[in-house]
């Protein structure tokens, strides 16, 4: 990072002011002057709140998404499929045992058994032909859209949340003073709270595994010189196998909890699909740090837009995602 | 990045760089050119409107839509999935310049006014799109692509002051001149065929010329297009302003076929269609896509009549589709195309292996 | 960026066709290439030796323009090209070969060279096909013809035999008006035959043009070049003529015995 600061001392600074203002925003009783400009503070720490865990969510689909194609050079365009997939799973699951907590890991553990049936039948003859890797799943995604549009047809579900998870928490952030000179805290819902925990959990994990273990050294390696690690000796294969299936059981993962705070139906594949792709075309591809980086800015867009343009909110995804491309294609933090 | 299988130089043996023209040789090559061609200019002799227009009228813009993806992906090696989106902005600039029931924001201009300007936007559209995707490596170009295509469907679907939103437009008519109802059928048709033919021999002509070779070298080495001085991404983004062109001019035709246009027709689903139609048809000849368009037409049209003959419900097309799909490029991913010259190749191998021997011809 | 062609022609008259000062380049913790300082004047023909590892591919890359050198300076014919994009040095009369064939598999012989006529000439967008008296494409046949390739000018490149692409992978550097080339073991994977011809078609190029030639193969860099720059871990460490640098000690302790043969 002093890397960063020494090579663009500018940026830096620019970074370090947005920085500052944005803990004043978050900390600070606003005077009734900054109100009337940007409105009411509870919103704007709803917007933000909202936009951090809902970049949390997208974290833990454009992870996968990217350390699939990090490793194994493959665009999966399923990614957003293997999401719903495991949602709706998830939704059974929790309807017919009444565990949150279990079908979250079931879905895991079932869409990356599918994760494992895809590359060991399909996408390992296809090592080196990028494109014929991509239109397989762009045809899988289609398959498995319309199977899961004839079994659960077009209602919406949400995967019923346990009581436990239920309920707003008191957050320590100001969100006004009374006249009485007492402070308001803000209220907001424990599930969110507990989701960005879980994906801030994922994303440490993931961090400590590929930083801290041999295997995760491997793939890192692979990631940045894939001839190299064949030459290396490891069994290409297996780890292609690990590496696929973790990223779709994570996938699968984030549908049930992406079922849980919002919904379940056709087309959130399409979306979910759509977000990941824009989260490292900006954050960088093969870049775990950079789909973090990616997730919160695109959350917090997306977010901020619908609160604060509403009509135009997903043109501003879509805005920052060309600038990235016209001023650094190969995304934020890649070549760091 | 090299597409499935590095197309063959080009429809026409190689030399032909210079002298016959594109038509002439083409037909001499290949005598089952004048069958084809005879087939299609007699069509409305013995086709009823339906087949005329909702058959062939519709797989030829189709097909010109695919064309630019297989300009693109074929030649260039890039695969671009926003050429729909191309295709669907000149078709809504059609409808905002020219007439249409949203008279809050169509102009109202006459159609020679509004074509050239749709064509114009859409073309720039194209071009711009194509310079964010060039920059980088051959596998993002996918993916990008598809970005800024959703961007389009979502915009136009947000937008009501220009794009009308939701609903779209519609009663957007086809012109009535020199004395003709463009959209009565046998008039729409040929009007089709003629674009589609346009485009067709354009892009062969274009093909052996020294910007076609020009890109054919980007997609087979590109640094060393650099080293031989050749500004790669300048040709790069010039490729797409080409195939913009065909994708504007077919939206054009998609706007009138139609009659309407919304935010779906552009979306995301038609945009992974055409792509799917350019890889059916085969990726290596410009007479792929149409090949494919035209399967994909047909299997659309009769879809109802042979899912519910396996005895699935009519609705599960998109799953025949992908599994259509699927099979294609497992087992034979140059398309159609590839089927067809393996197959040739097959049948004719006695009779090569005997002039072989003979010495012959 | 760009200067003007007065400006050039000036600077062509007096000055070195290549001159790197100080140029290191660094991958990462790598230092692939360190402090080189090289100067070769128009029409000087020069070999540069050493092991695997020594930078001399590298050396070939910062000078056409595939990466920026991490610092100093590369002026060719007097300009100042260090931050010049491939296009630009190309068109300025620079050329290049690879070690391992960069053909265009996917196109015949023939528009093989036309596009590496076409690369440094105004037609380059043109979208007309040539016609038969077309100046560019009598260029490219002529070239054919001279590289020997004319009876195989309408295959594909994947059909010719190994000799046959290292012959074009040539004609591909000699098209247009090459003021100076870089040829980067052109004798890899030569039958004896193959290898004469190759030192014939070099010897005869014309005598204003200049090269650089990467080769492992002592006896044929050796015949073709007048002078010789030894690199080792980066650095230039040798420059001479060629018996002078063949009866080095130095050289004869690092090299010889690996090199010859």
């Amino acid at each position: 990072m002093s890397d960063f600061i020494g090579r663009h001392p500018v940026w830096s600074l620019v970074i370090l002011i947005l920085l500052a203002l944005l803990v004043f925003l978050v900390v600070a009783v606003w005077p009734p002057e900054l109100e009337q400009v940007l409105g009411r503070k509870r919103v704007f720490l709803n917007a933000l709140l909202n936009g951090i865990t809902l970049g949390g969510l997208y974290f833990m689909v454009a992870s996968g998404f990217t350390l699939i194609f990090g490793l194994m050079r493959n665009v999966n365009l399923a990614h957003g499929s293997l999401y719903l997939l495991g949602g709706y799973i998830g939704y059974e699951i929790a309807r017919l045992t009444d565990g949150w907590l279990f079908s979250l890991v079931a879905a895991f553990v079932i869409v990356a058994l599918i994760g494992i049936v895809l590359q060991f039948t399909i996408f390992r003859w296809m090592e080196g032909q990028d494109l014929r890797q991509t239109l397989v799943t762009i045809a899988i995604s289609i398959i498995l859209a319309d199977i899961m549009l004839w079994r659960w047809g077009g209602d919406f579900y949400q995967v019923p949340m346990p009581s436990w998870l239920g309920g707003p928490v008191q957050v320590p952030l100001i969100t006004a003073m009374r006249s009485s000179g007492e402070l308001v805290f803000l209220q907001y819902p424990l599930v969110r709270l507990v989701i960005l925990a879980g994906a801030v959990a994922i994303g440490v994990l993931m961090w400590l595994a590929l930083n801290r273990t041999r295997i995760g050294m491997i793939i890192r390696a692979g990631v940045d010189d894939r001839d190299m690690l064949s030459a290396s000796g490891v069994r290409v294969q297996i780890v292609f196998l690990l590496v696929f299936a973790f990223g779709a059981g994570l996938a699968g993962f984030a549908g049930v909890i992406g079922g849980t705070f919002q919904s379940l139906q056709p087309g959130e594949d399409v979306k979910i699909l759509l977000a990941s792709l824009v989260v490292v075309i900006v954050g960088g591809m093969g870049s775990i740090t950079g789909a973090a980086v990616g997730a919160v800015l695109i959350g917090l867009a997306e977010q901020f837009g619908s609160v604060y343009m509403e009509t135009y909110a997903v043109v501003l995804t879509f805005v920052i995602m060309v600038v990235v491309l016209a001023v650094r294609p190969q995304g934020l933090l890649r070549g760091y | 990045m090299a597409v499935v299988e590095a197309p063959r130089a080009a429809d026409v043996p190689p030399g032909q760089a210079t002298g016959k023209s594109a038509i002439a040789t083409a037909l001499s090559a290949y005598p089952a050119l004048w069958l084809l061609v005879l087939f299609l200019l007699l069509l409305p002799a013995f086709a009823s409107s339906f087949v005329l227009v909702e058959i062939f009228g519709w797989a030829l813009i189709l097909g010109m839509i695919a064309l630019s993806l297989m300009f693109l992906a074929g030649y260039g090696g890039m695969v671009s999935l926003v050429q729909m989106s191309v295709a669907g902005c000149a078709g809504y600039m059609v409808a905002i310049f020219g007439t249409s029931a949203v008279a809050e924001v169509s102009l109202g201009w006459p159609w020679w006014l509004a074509v050239p300007i749709a064509i114009l936007i859409a073309v720039i559209f194209g071009t711009l799109s194509g310079a964010l995707a060039v920059r980088t490596e051959g596998i993002y170009t996918i993916m990008i692509t598809l970005a800024i295509a959703s961007a389009f469907y979502y915009f136009t679907h947000q937008n009501y002051t220009i794009f009308n939103g939701f609903s779209g437009f519609n009663a957007v008519r086809a012109p009535r001149t020199l004395g003709i109802e463009w959209r009565a059928p046998v008039p729409f048709y040929y009007l089709t065929l003629f674009g589609a033919a346009v485009a067709y021999l354009a892009v062969v002509y274009v093909s052996r010329s020294p910007f076609g070779l020009a890109l054919q070298g980007t997609r087979d080495n590109a640094r060393r297009m650099a080293a031989l001085g050749f500004n790669v991404t300048a040709h790069r983004i010039a490729a797409y302003t080409f195939a913009a062109v065909i994708a504007a001019l077919a939206g054009v035709l998609l706007v009138w076929h139609g009659g309407q246009i919304s935010p779906g027709t552009a979306g995301v689903g038609p945009v992974i269609d055409i792509l799917i139609i350019a890889v059916a048809g085969g990726l290596g000849r410009p007479i792929g896509p149409f090949i494919g368009a035209l399967i994909y037409v047909i299997l659309r049209t009769f879809a109802l009549d042979v899912l519910e003959g396996v005895g699935l419900d009519g609705k599960r097309f998109q799953l025949l589709i992908g599994l259509g799909f699927l099979l294609i490029v497992l087992f034979s991913p140059d398309g159609v195309l590839g089927l067809w010259s393996r197959w040739r190749d097959r049948l004719l191998q006695p009779w090569t292996d005997v002039r072989a021997r003979d010495g012959g011809p | 960026m760009p200067t003007s062609v007065a400006e050039r022609l000036s600077a062509a008259g007096t000055a070195n066709a290549l001159e790197l000062r100080g140029v290191t380049r660094l991958f990462g913790a790598l230092a692939a290439l360190v402090d080189v300082t090289l100067t070769v004047r128009p029409g000087e023909r020069r070999a540069v030796l050493g092991s695997n590892g020594a930078g001399k591919t590298t050396l070939f890359n910062c000078v056409t323009g595939d990466f920026p050198p991490t610092s100093g300076t590369i002026r060719f014919f007097g300009e100042d090209v260090t931050h010049f994009p491939p296009h630009e040095r190309i068109r300025r009369g620079l050329r290049r070969t690879y070690q391992i064939s960069a053909l265009f598999t996917g196109l015949p012989v023939i528009d093989n060279v036309y596009l590496a006529c076409c690369g440094v000439s105004r037609g380059r967008f043109s979208l007309l096909r040539p016609r038969r008296d077309d100046g560019l494409m009598q260029a490219a046949e002529n070239l054919v013809q001279a590289v020997h390739l004319a009876a195989v000018k309408e295959q594909r490149v994947a059909e010719l035999s190994h000799g046959q692409q290292r012959q074009l992978e040539i004609a591909l550097a000699l098209a247009g008006a090459p003021r100076f080339i870089l040829f980067d073991e052109p004798a890899a994977g030569l039958s004896p035959p193959e290898r004469s011809e190759l030192i014939e078609i070099l010897t005869s190029l014309p005598a204003h043009i200049g090269y650089i030639i990467i080769e492992h193969d002592m006896d044929v860099a050796l015949r073709v070049v007048e002078s010789v720059t030894m690199m080792h871990n980066g650095r230039i460490f040798k420059e001479g003529r060629p018996e002078e640098v063949e009866s080095d000690s130095e050289v004869q302790e690092l090299y010889l015995g690996a090199g010859h043969g």
